[in-house]
């Protein structure tokens, strides 16, 4: 055993680790405190005798309720749910699709396959955003849902941990349901995925995180403000609102918590246990 | 005989929804970038060709130098990232009491819409009334225009680009330190190592191949920036701004797609020369490892 850490290191490490969450939450939990404010009262107060400020936290709901209406955040709330559930789903269907016959197959063109899938993942979507646009355009999916989706349906990223995964299955379950009869795509949907259900869940998550967050793709490919998702709407509402900034504060509260409590639904199946126990106590 | 047939196809079929959709709107992009980069071409225009004009034009110009400046700039970021990540999970790996609440919190800001986060930094840096400035002023230093001038507007759009990166880099390093056996430690104690020893002589070679991940990583993510830029210092002229912003200004805001191809090329070949050195310095870390596996395989050799 390493000999035991010392009081002033504890103290320390406690200090470092109170700073970080502090950095980490604290500006979320300032802006979600800064939306639910009352109108024309300030989190921060001088205190009478002018010798500092104190916190005084207020709450209502005035703020949330306009950025819903007047902001008009359901559709792009619907929308980007929509998005990052089929996106998420997607990537997980076709990377791990993809990644099986790469882990398990031998087939002649297995290395050029291969390679074209890590090239495409040294090319990302800035740089060829115009070509992006003009293909999405001349397949008529400009300004549809269908352009958020179909174009980002796979990542070469997922393959390449999808594939990953698969290659440290053992071999002696997939020979045994081929022995039983079973046929490829059966094999893939009975022993494959569920071998490697932690690295699927968290490649969901992480495509779930991505579709939810994306503000260049769809500021460039939509243009009707009821099919907006919501990063583009709380964008527009910048402006909108320049005069009441709480408003738009609130609408980007909105926008984070269901990602928020999705992700802590989640988190209990990501891989290697990422953050076992945290939430399940 | 159509057995032997659906068995050759049946790889093809398992790779084909991946095929057309990275070969649309992947690789055939990748392709046409570099035909659109010589030409002018609108919106509404055919593309024409014109050899090397646009390259000509960006690199004669200001404003594609003042970007990719900013950009370098931008790159300032990653040992930033480093640091806090590396900490980060060197405070968890110690196995203080509530690392998984620790960690669980740490990734919030990854989770965060760019856009939320880039709202609530511009609230923290607010010019008259932000947290931050006040906390200044109360240290007796003057309001700072963080969102108006220059550097601070990059410095704001850094800040973001910090605070959601460092959780998702922690977790690399959380996995790297884990994986450094206990016994390398113990017997650097032994040998008597310090605790700034343990570190640099065990726990930094071992962690080292990761620091190196991580700085290709976020340096190239530091590179493709535009969000943290486009919301948090929203309005800010043109030269605040770094190479992406400008490509999308370009293109969708004056529909100059031949120039804004021909800066996405340029784009490209800064990002590949950080590919290329992560694919250098992996293959040089192969070398010593491979070397010392056949050094002690030779040894075990010589005890027979």
């Amino acid at each position: 055993m390493l000999e035991r850490r010392p009081i002033w290191l504890n103290a320390w490490l406690y200090l470092i680790a109170g700073l970080l969450v502090a950095v980490a939450v604290g500006p979320a939990l300032w802006l979600a405190l800064t939306a639910v404010q009352p109108a024309g009262t300030d989190l921060l107060r001088s205190s009478g005798d002018g010798s500092g400020k104190t916190l005084s936290i207020g709450f209502t709901w005035d703020h949330i309720a306009r950025a819903w209406t007047d902001g008009k955040l359901a559709g792009p709330m619907l929308n980007s749910v929509l998005v990052s559930f089929a996106r998420a789903v997607l990537n997980v269907l076709v990377a791990a699709l993809a990644a099986y016959p790469l882990a398990r197959m031998s087939f002649a063109a297995r290395n050029v396959v291969f390679t074209l899938i890590l090239a495409t993942m040294m090319v990302p979507e800035q740089v060829t955003i115009v070509p992006m646009f003009t293909t999405v355009v001349g397949l008529g999916m400009y300004d549809t849902l269908v352009a958020l989706i179909v174009p980002l349906a796979v990542s070469a990223f997922g393959i390449f941990l999808c594939r990953q995964a698969m290659m440290a299955v053992p071999k002696e379950l997939e020979e045994a349901a081929s022995i039983d009869g079973a046929s490829p795509l059966a094999i893939w949907w009975h022993v494959m995925l569920p071998s490697i259900r932690p690295t699927l869940a968290t490649l969901f998550a992480f495509s779930l995180i991505g579709a939810w967050s994306e503000l260049l793709w769809p500021l460039v490919v939509l243009q009707t403000k009821s099919g907006f998702t919501l990063p583009v709407a709380v964008n527009e509402l910048v402006g909108q609102f320049a005069a009441s900034a709480r408003v738009y504060y609130a609408a980007a509260v909105l926008a984070l918590v269901p990602i928020l409590v999705a992700f802590m639904l989640l988190q209990r199946f990501l891989k290697g246990g990422m953050f076992d126990g945290a939430v399940k106590g | 005989m159509s057995g032997r047939a659906t068995r050759w196809l049946t790889p093809y079929l398992f790779l084909l929804p991946a095929a057309v959709v990275l070969g649309t709107f992947v690789l055939y992009p990748m392709v046409r970038v570099i035909g659109y980069s010589f030409s002018r071409s609108t919106p509404f225009l055919a593309p024409e060709g014109v050899g090397l004009a646009n390259y000509e034009a960006i690199l004669g110009s200001g404003r594609f130098w003042n970007a990719a400046l900013n950009s370098a700039a931008y790159l300032l970021v990653t040992p930033i990232i480093i640091v806090l990540s590396l900490s980060a999970a060197m405070v968890i790996e110690s196995g203080i009491r509530g690392r998984q609440w620790l960690r669980l919190m740490l990734f919030v800001p990854v989770i965060t819409p760019t856009v939320v986060a880039a709202l609530a930094w511009r609230l923290l840096f607010g010019e008259e009334d932000g947290l931050i400035n006040q906390a200044l002023g109360a240290i007796g230093i003057d309001p700072i225009a963080w969102l108006t001038q220059r550097p601070w507007t990059l410095v704001t759009a850094m800040t973001v680009t910090v605070w959601k990166g460092f959780g998702f880099y922690m977790m690399v390093f959380v996995a790297a330190l884990l994986s450094v056996p206990k016994e390398l430690k113990e017997a650097a104690v032994l040998d008597g190592a310090g605790r700034f020893g343990v570190f640099r002589l065990v726990v930094l070679p071992a962690v080292w191949p990761s620091i190196v991940l991580v700085f290709v990583v976020s340096s190239i993510a530091a590179l493709k920036v535009f969000d943290e830029l486009f919301v948090t210092v929203k309005g800010v002229p043109l030269e605040h701004q770094t190479v992406v912003p400008l490509i999308y200004e370009e293109a969708f805001g004056r529909g100059n797609f031949g120039m804004a191809s021909a800066m996405g090329v340029i784009l490209f070949l800064l990002i590949l020369g950080f590919s290329f050195m992560n694919l250098k310095l992996s293959l040089s870390r192969q070398k010593p490892a491979d070397q010392a596996r056949a050094g002690a395989r030779a040894d075990a050799g010589g005890t027979h």
